[in-house]
């Protein structure tokens, strides 16, 4: 059994891991609940507050830095009116700054729920948002 | 590339007939080595789990590829896995066990499936008894650590665990576990399938500043101009880093090898290559890659944990214009105590992109400070 698994379930099926959802994990598995809420929490791609529609992770480690990633995440920030681990009001999207997720070679680069946008410009984003009924 | 040459299981067929003994001794032989990035002989590894008595045995692939700057085992994956699964299990019929894990990084889910596919494919050709299962991280860098892996597959936080004993006698579950990265597992492959394998032949992962970033083999030496001017600079490059934990050099023809960089206390590690150009400011790349460490810090020990943040916000000031020149010194004895005394690689090689960059570029800084 691997607890990480069980957390990925319940977070594809909700958007996030709610507390009936840390509190069925523990008890399936016998692991204290406060060990699976440990676990979990170390890890930054789970959530454990009710997440957008579309989930932006966005790259911010060097490679991505240097080709102007952060000019894209303050132009995204604008376009949403939301910062760095929030959700917009209409419960759209939701904004994570993370680390290296491998796409150095279309830097900058994001997961728009887990689906690889490489190469991003102002234009680009705009048309990816626009696609996101 | 020879990295993406079709083995058609060629690899996997000459283990049976080599035998355990045979086939260390071919990995010593053709020295075919770790690339995760500590070099070690994949041989010698495979030795010392084949020797250990214990009434079970691991394997694990740590495909937990989280250097920032690095993406060859992404390649790997898309364009040869199946020369990584007949990896596994040629180190499976080495150690006679039946019990392999690909611990796959989270942020690269959508491969998942493609490689299941491919385990499900080989194993069936090979009539092979082996359960390869496929772990998906969550976003921690320091589960790229062999230990810290061992921890995240036991559902706890991956923190790393002190060493000795090495996971070649204790690993995952307290049993002698072989780890190896994505490339050594597919080297295993070619190294038998192929008498004209070439050992010296390395991936490199170029990106940053240049308008042609990827994924480039070529061989262990090559010079740093040479490879950079593959990547075509847009600009007049100033400095190459070396992932996020390798340090920094100014540009140079330098041939790239581990006693050359070691030397300018800098590591080679995995080979990544992030080109900066001379439109970079030092400081404010120092600065990103130092919040990356205060992020990843995964909180086990105090001089990282606490010290990752300390330099954070030095490193802000500095690129404010806000910092004096005894919070300069400050930042400098700060980043030598965390390399001394972090517990385990992440905290001890934390420092090293700022040590670097102040050593060739204090200049820059310099001129930041009030």
């Amino acid at each position: 059994m691997f607890l990480l698994d069980k957390l990925r379930k319940a977070q594809d099926k909700d958007g996030f891991i709610s507390e009936r959802e840390f509190k069925r994990i523990s008890k399936e598995t016998g692991i204290p609940l406060a060990k699976v809420y440990g676990t979990a929490t170390f890890y930054s791609m789970f959530h454990t507050k009710p997440q957008g529609k579309y989930i932006i992770e966005i790259c911010n480690s060097p490679s991505c830095y240097v080709n102007g990633s952060l000019n894209i995440i303050k132009f995204i920030e604008k376009e949403l009116g939301i910062k760095s681990n929030q959700t917009t009001k209409d419960g759209k999207f939701s904004l994570h700054i993370c680390s290296c997720i491998g796409c150095c070679d279309q830097a900058p680069a994001m997961l728009l729920n887990k689906k690889v946008h490489g190469n991003l410009t102002k234009t680009k984003i705009k048309e990816i948002f626009k696609q996101c009924k | 590339m020879q990295i993406i040459k079709k083995t058609n299981l060629k690899g996997y067929k000459k283990a049976l007939e080599l035998g355990p003994g045979g086939i260390i001794d071919l990995l010593l032989r053709k020295n075919v080595t770790g690339r995760g990035g500590a070099g070690f002989p994949t041989g010698k590894k495979w030795e010392m789990v084949y020797q250990a008595k214990a009434d079970k045995k691991y394997i694990i692939c740590n495909a937990d590829e989280g250097e920032p700057g690095t993406f060859k085992d992404k390649f790997i994956f898309l364009n040869n896995p199946e020369a990584v699964i007949e990896g596994i299990l040629i180190a499976a019929h080495t150690i006679k066990t039946k019990n392999a894990i690909i611990y796959l990084r989270g942020e690269y889910e959508y491969l998942k499936d493609k490689i299941q596919g491919v385990i499900n494919r080989v194993c069936k050709k090979l009539n092979s008894k082996v359960k390869i299962e496929i772990y998906l991280g969550a976003g921690a860098y320091v589960c790229g650590d062999e230990t810290a892996i061992m921890e995240s597959i036991e559902n706890q936080r991956g923190h790393p665990r002190f060493k000795p004993p090495y996971p070649t006698i204790e690993g995952l579950y307290g049993k002698p576990t072989i780890i190896n990265n994505v490339e050594t597992f597919a080297n295993v492959s070619l190294a038998l399938a192929f008498d004209d394998y070439d050992s010296t032949l390395r991936l490199y992962s170029l990106s940053g500043n240049v308008s042609s970033p990827g994924i480039y083999e070529l061989h262990y030496g090559i010079k740093m101009s040479d490879l950079v001017k593959l990547g075509k600079p847009k600009n007049k490059v100033k400095a190459i880093f070396f992932g996020c934990f390798g340090g920094c050099l100014p540009y140079s023809e330098l041939p790239l090898t581990n006693e050359n960089v070691c030397g300018q206390d800098c590591m080679l590690g995995a080979n990544t290559i992030i080109v900066v150009d001379e439109k970079q400011s030092m400081v404010d790349v120092t600065t990103n890659i130092a919040k990356f460490y205060e992020f990843e810090s995964c909180g086990k020990c105090t001089p990282c944990r606490e010290g990752s943040m300390r330099v954070l916000a030095l490193l802000q000031n500095i690129s404010l214009g806000e910092a004096t020149k005894k919070d300069f010194e400050t930042l400098k004895e700060l980043t030598e105590v965390i390399k001394e005394s972090s517990f385990c690689g992440l905290g001890q090689t934390s420092m090293n992109h700022i040590i670097t960059a102040i050593k060739y570029f204090e200049k820059e800084f310099l001129d930041k400070l009030k």
